[in-house]
């Protein structure tokens, strides 16, 4: 069974007075453990795409499972269905997001910054979880080279460092999809590919379902399977 | 819990959300410093006011009660009264040495020793030989420090605690303390003492009372008595050391002809006016058989609290105490009963309730101002706020991506407030204790090097500023300035609460 089915996905936005379709009826189905790579020009709805697998926007009109805005199954549910509440948890536990500009708060401190993930999501489950989700924050830092790393500031890091710490917030939780959107985009080729091996070595570890937004043809190739974004729909793969 | 996290970090590492706490603290520092001078110089008008009333007084204006010594007995009786004391109020003139013409003064007829038990009034007594001088007097320029004058001085607290003086002939005489303000004769400086622009003790004023019978009316002899002065007395209240001349009480009664007194019988009353001895042929007039002596009265009994008895329940004790005596009495003279208004039996809070009401009234007006003014503190706590969160949207957009709710979010800007709030009130608490603590030399030092006075005691009748920090009050106000904080927060966490999480996180 699919971990993720995507089913005529339709995401319009409004500037202004104007209607811009983004994502005019998109299918896709994502195995389990699978590492895809989504490829499309800049305006192809790669972004768009992976926030609504990530739950954290909604499809057009969506009113229950098979609506107008078409539907996301993850793990045989559909986001649809979710609470709001249920879909912030849905956040938390079950997808990791990597974003192209690292995205960390700039007051806390590394470890903080992969911690606060944990925190988000055992909210009030005691010191034990805080506990463990401190050990975990440490051990993945350390495996991302990050263990001297840990009391520095974002603004004290270099961009490939940053993107690390990113990473590793968002797998702090251990998520069964890690969605990354030009997780290398704004790095240099070499730091890049380093980045691109840590997470494959982590995939290699976990067995973590992978879904990339890249526009670059050598990033995407690193993936099991290369999905095309053209127009608001899914072209290849 | 994250929020715990990103409101500590947030607090230690902007300025503004600094700017915000510091508004909280100086508007929770002005309000608790303004109720704490207010409410201080309330209690200061409160216990001058009391001075020299007792707890509890029982009256009977006018034509004044009888058999008071059997009332005070049973007064002193029971467990809750400490002392009575009698008195006699009422107006009169009076020609001080050098006046132009007499002034109308309240007169208090009062019997020095047990008036002392029951009011402390020896403690109000200005001239008295003095070892320290006055907190502002650091010249010691108060006559009363001089040592050459100790033994004077001494003569004269004497003689106020009694009410007696020595006449020219040495005989001891009632005499009379004034209040420290009336005529005029006493200069109040900066410092907080007196200078005599005319020394009065030793010299003697003429009284003019008019005197009532027993059943009210006036009896057309106006009485006047020159009575030596033997010393001022003051009370705090400008009113009563303004207006008022304490007379000691066996005089008073002579002059307004409340003493005890001879009465003709009735019954014994013979049928002519004169008569014809038989005998030797001689009229002469009756003279009445039998006389029985009509006892002296008074309008006042004041009554002193036992400790930890408090004055209303020494009213109903008082009332229920007069009952009996009424009882008792009522073939002889048939007092007037508790109730419907012949005898008032009133606390001292009753006796100056429009004083207090009005003191209360203007603090509560002055909280009202100074609470409106600090509304302002939420409005600044919002403008902070908003401009901090629309800062902040990125961060909001990130929290949104790995899992935190909107309800998160809003608690996390309330939470911030709410730390603010405390942070704030914390120090504001802290200052305003400190300041009040300090008001006076805070106040003196202005005074002496910026040459500000505020309270300056030749205009307000107090020589320092009177303050009181209650701990229910500063908390009420503290509370309060948390409130105002978390208010401020409230709309700015809204706004946070419904960001759209794609927006936020594409906001450069």
């Amino acid at each position: 069974m699919p971990l993720i089915t995507i089913t005529g996905l339709k995401k319009t936005y409004r500037l202004g007075r104007v209607d811009v379709p983004v994502l005019r009826g998109v299918d896709l189905s994502i195995a389990p453990g699978e590492w895809v790579a989504v490829l499309g020009a800049s305006g192809s709805g790669k972004s768009t795409l992976l926030h609504l697998m990530g739950g954290l926007d909604r499809p057009d009109r969506q009113r229950g499972s098979g609506g107008a805005g078409g539907e996301i199954v993850f793990e045989g549910r559909s986001l649809a269905d979710r609470s709001p509440r249920d879909l912030d948890r849905f956040r938390a536990k079950s997808v990791g997001f990597v974003f192209q500009f690292y995205h960390l708060l700039p007051e806390l401190t590394v470890l903080e910054n992969v911690g606060i993930a944990g925190m988000v999501l055992h909210r009030r489950r005691g010191r034990f979880r805080a506990e463990r989700v401190g050990d975990r924050a440490r051990a993945l830092l350390a495996a991302f080279g990050l263990e001297h790393r840990l009391a520095h500031r974002p603004a004290e890091l270099s961009g490939g460092e940053r993107q690390r710490v990113a990473i590793a917030r968002a797998l702090v939780n251990e998520p069964m999809a890690l969605l990354a959107d030009e997780p290398t985009g704004n790095l240099d080729r070499a730091t890049g590919q380093r980045i691109l091996d840590a997470v494959s070595a982590w995939r290699a570890k976990g067995g973590q379902t992978i879904v990339m937004v890249t526009h670059d043809p050598e990033v995407a190739a690193r993936a099991d399977r290369v999905v095309r974004l053209e127009d608001g729909r899914v072209v290849g793969g | 819990m994250y929020q715990a996290l990103l409101t500590r970090r947030y607090l230690t590492s902007k300025v503004m959300p600094l700017l915000a706490a510091l508004a909280v603290m100086l508007c929770t520092a002005m309000v608790l410093i303004v109720w704490s001078v207010m409410g201080g110089f309330l209690v200061m008008l409160m216990e001058s006011g009391r001075t020299l009333i007792g707890d509890v007084s029982i009256s009977s204006p006018g034509t004044g009660f009888a058999y008071y010594d059997d009332l005070i007995k049973r007064l002193e009786a029971d467990p809750a009264v400490d002392a009575a004391t009698p008195m006699i109020e009422g107006y009169g003139l009076l020609q001080l040495p050098a006046s132009s013409g007499p002034e109308t003064v309240v007169i208090k007829g009062v019997d020095g020793p047990s008036f002392e038990r029951v009011t402390s009034y020896a403690s109000t007594l200005w001239w008295r030989p003095l070892d320290k001088p006055l907190p502002k007097d650091a010249k010691r320029q108060d006559p009363r420090l001089s040592p050459d004058r100790r033994e004077e001085f001494a003569r004269f607290f004497a003689e106020g605690s009694t009410l007696t003086a020595r006449s020219r002939a040495g005989d001891p005489v009632g005499a009379m303390v004034l209040g420290v303000e009336v005529g005029g004769y006493n200069a109040r400086q900066v410092e907080g003492w007196y200078s005599p622009v005319v020394f009065l003790p030793g010299d003697t004023a003429t009284l003019s009372v008019l005197p009532l019978d027993r059943r009210g009316r006036v009896i057309p002899d106006q009485a006047t008595k020159v009575l030596p002065i033997a010393n001022h007395f003051r009370s705090g209240l400008y009113d009563i050391d303004a207006n008022t001349v304490l007379v000691r009480l066996d005089v008073l009664q002579k002059l307004l002809k409340m003493e005890a007194t001879a009465a003709i019988d009735p019954s014994t009353r013979a049928a002519s006016v004169t008569s014809r001895d038989p005998a030797t042929g001689r009229e002469s007039f009756n003279q009445p058989a039998a006389t029985r002596l009509a006892p002296a009265r008074i309008t006042h009994v004041l009554v002193r609290a036992k400790s930890g008895i408090d004055a209303d329940t020494l009213r109903d004790r008082c009332k229920a105490v007069y009952r009996e005596f009424q009882r008792a009495h009522a073939a002889d003279f048939d007092p007037p009963p508790p109730e419907g208004g012949g005898v008032r039996i009133l606390t001292w809070r009753d006796r100056n309730m429009t004083l207090i009401a009005a003191v209360e009234k203007e603090i509560y007006l002055v909280l009202f101002i100074f609470g409106i003014i600090s509304l302002t503190a939420v409005f600044l706590v919002l403008a902070i706020f908003w401009a901090m969160v629309s800062e902040k949207t990125k961060d909001i957009g990130i929290l949104r991506a790995i899992g935190a709710g909107r309800l998160g979010v809003a608690w996390l800007w309330l939470r911030y407030g709410l730390a603010i709030g405390v942070v704030g009130s914390a120090l504001g608490g802290a200052t305003a204790l400190l300041i009040i603590a300090n008001i006076n030399p805070i106040h003196e030092w202005l005074g002496r090097n910026l040459h500000v006075t505020v309270w300056d005691p030749r205009v307000y009748y107090f020589n320092e500023i009177p303050s009181r920090f209650e701990p229910l009050k500063a908390a009420i106000v503290l509370a309060g300035g948390v409130l105002a904080s978390v208010a401020g927060a409230l709309v700015p966490a809204v706004k946070a609460a419904r960001m759209d999480p794609i927006r936020a996180l594409r906001f450069e």
